[in-house]
């Protein structure tokens, strides 16, 4: 299976050794992508909302709001933004979940945690948000705890992302529904040609000028590509237990948001 | 799909912005904290959830109107209308009119809607305060006061034209004015464009000035 344009012959279904996983292009020790990936985001954590911005020019805020339109969520509900790193989704969420409910923003590493609580605090919210350093793996949540489970731009980053599935789909309520945002396969070749040159060729530069950290952002491109397409997602989806599971491409495909309810 | 994010962006900007200019806003908005107005608007079909809490968030809503009256909550008030008689919304003595028309359909709180109408209808905001930010007092009041002037004198110079498109209908007045109306009216004209001009200039003067800053 090739999904993947540049390096063909490493799609996430060719990891033939069990121990094996990949870092962005790279195989590496399964008990070691963790900490890489923290290394990452603990080199970007400062710098994570304008890098976002200039990255995207602005349109992942779009993203996100197209998300929340399709979350369901409601005054009293209990919401998970889980890998919320910075808490673009949890901030909203928290009013319009009111007093009643609540934001739980949960993130393996403690530095966008923390960027995360310091810029919700300034904005005023604070009454109905905890925060938990948690893996998306093993959450550590009872079970049908939240009506609602967001991930942006994060499975991805994750080392088994169908045990991630299966957890938040133990921690759901029945009736509840989780959405995922990620990076995706664009529908066109055009665009996937200019997204490739875009992602390899400018955003790294990028991430050298405003981030002083070319190697993160690389990073990122690279995993973004290794990342399984639309239809792969969506049937892990219903491997982890998830119904109704569907998906829309957002700006040609380059982000797809899936969704699925437990029931 | 983004254009549709970009547009509910953009209104919850634009509406936050404006209670913002309003100090006044805050209280009317506690009053609906944690409440929800749906906003169907034919021929749009999706319709927009605001969302009240220390500001206005603008949702798309995922159901059409019918499955979204079935699953309206206690804190939300829906609201089905067209677009072209959104005007008239503001008349309370016509509310009765359109709904019997079928040109206006409420289901849920209604004192909901009542306080959103209310939210923005009551908005004072007094944009000379809002200039004299950027300019200054002085500058700020003496540009208002001209803008207000200029508009008096337009405002009967329109008069005039009208009484006098009205006198000709009615008295079929020849059609050649008397010459002392033509002097009088081109007097008025005159004194328009005189504060036209000094308004003019007061704001390319200002222009400057934000510049300068
Ligand atoms: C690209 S950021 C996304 C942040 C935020 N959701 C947004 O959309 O702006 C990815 C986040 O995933 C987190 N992450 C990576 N692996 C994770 C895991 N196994 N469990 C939980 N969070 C993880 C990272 O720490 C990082 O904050």
């Amino acid at each position: 299976m090739s999904d993947n344009p540049v390096v063909s012959d490493n799609s996430p279904q060719a990891n033939h050794q069990a121990d094996q996983t990949h870092f962005g292009f790279r195989q590496v020790e399964k008990s070691k992508k963790a900490s890489m990936v923290a290394g990452v985001f603990d080199s970007v954590a400062a710098k994570y909302d304008l890098m976002n911005d200039l990255m995207s020019m602005g349109i992942h805020r779009l993203w996100k709001r197209y998300t929340i339109d399709c979350s369901g969520v409601r005054a009293g509900h209990k919401v998970l933004d889980l890998a919320g790193g910075t808490g673009d989704l949890a901030a909203k969420f928290s009013r319009l979940v009111g007093p009643t409910g609540s934001v739980t923003l949960a993130d393996i590493n403690h530095s966008m945690l923390t960027v995360g609580r310091n810029k919700l605090r300034d904005m005023g919210l604070i009454s109905n948000l905890d925060y938990v350093q948690a893996d998306a793996e093993a959450l550590p949540f009872p079970d049908n705890s939240f009506d609602l489970v967001t991930m942006a731009f994060g499975l991805r980053n994750v080392t088994e992302k169908q045990n991630a599935l299966n957890s938040i789909f133990r921690v759901l309520k029945p009736g509840g529904r989780l959405l995922v945002l990620e990076f995706s396969k664009p529908q066109s070749e055009h665009l996937s040609k200019l997204y490739d040159m875009y992602s390899f060729h400018i955003l790294p530069k990028m991430g050298q000028l405003v981030a002083n950290d070319a190697e993160s952002y690389q990073y990122l491109a690279e995993s973004i590509r290794m990342h399984p397409d639309q239809e792969t997602l969506k049937g892990m989806f219903e491997t982890a237990g998830f119904e109704q599971c569907d998906f829309h491409n957002l700006t040609g495909g380059i982000v797809a948001l899936h969704r699925g309810f437990k029931f | 799909m983004p254009a549709q994010s970009l547009l509910t962006a953009t209104l919850e900007q634009g509406l936050n912005r404006l209670l913002a200019l309003d100090p006044d806003s805050a209280d009317r908005l506690a009053k609906l904290h944690g409440y929800r107005l749906l906003v169907f608007l034919e021929p749009f079909r999706r319709g927009l959830a605001l969302a009240f809490s220390d500001k206005v968030d603008v949702l798309a809503l995922e159901h059409e109107h019918s499955a979204t009256v079935a699953r309206l909550g206690s804190n939300e008030c829906c609201i089905k209308t067209r677009l072209d008689v959104l005007g008239e919304l503001s008349q309370t003595s016509q509310l009765t009119r359109l709904i019997q028309q079928g040109a206006l359909q409420v289901d849920g709180e209604l004192q909901i809607a009542q306080h959103a109408s209310n939210l923005f209808q009551s908005l004072d905001i007094d944009w000379e305060e809002q200039l004299s930010r950027y300019t200054g007092d002085v500058v700020a009041h003496q540009t208002f006061a001209l803008a207000a002037h200029a508009k008096e004198s337009l405002l009967g110079v329109l008069d005039r034209i009208n009484a006098g498109v009205g006198n000709a209908l009615v008295e079929e007045k020849t059609l050649a004015a008397h010459r002392l109306a033509v002097m009088h009216f081109s007097d008025e004209v005159d004194r328009l464009r005189d504060d036209v001009e000094r308004l003019d200039a007061r704001f390319s003067q200002l222009q400057k000035q934000l510049k300068n800053t």
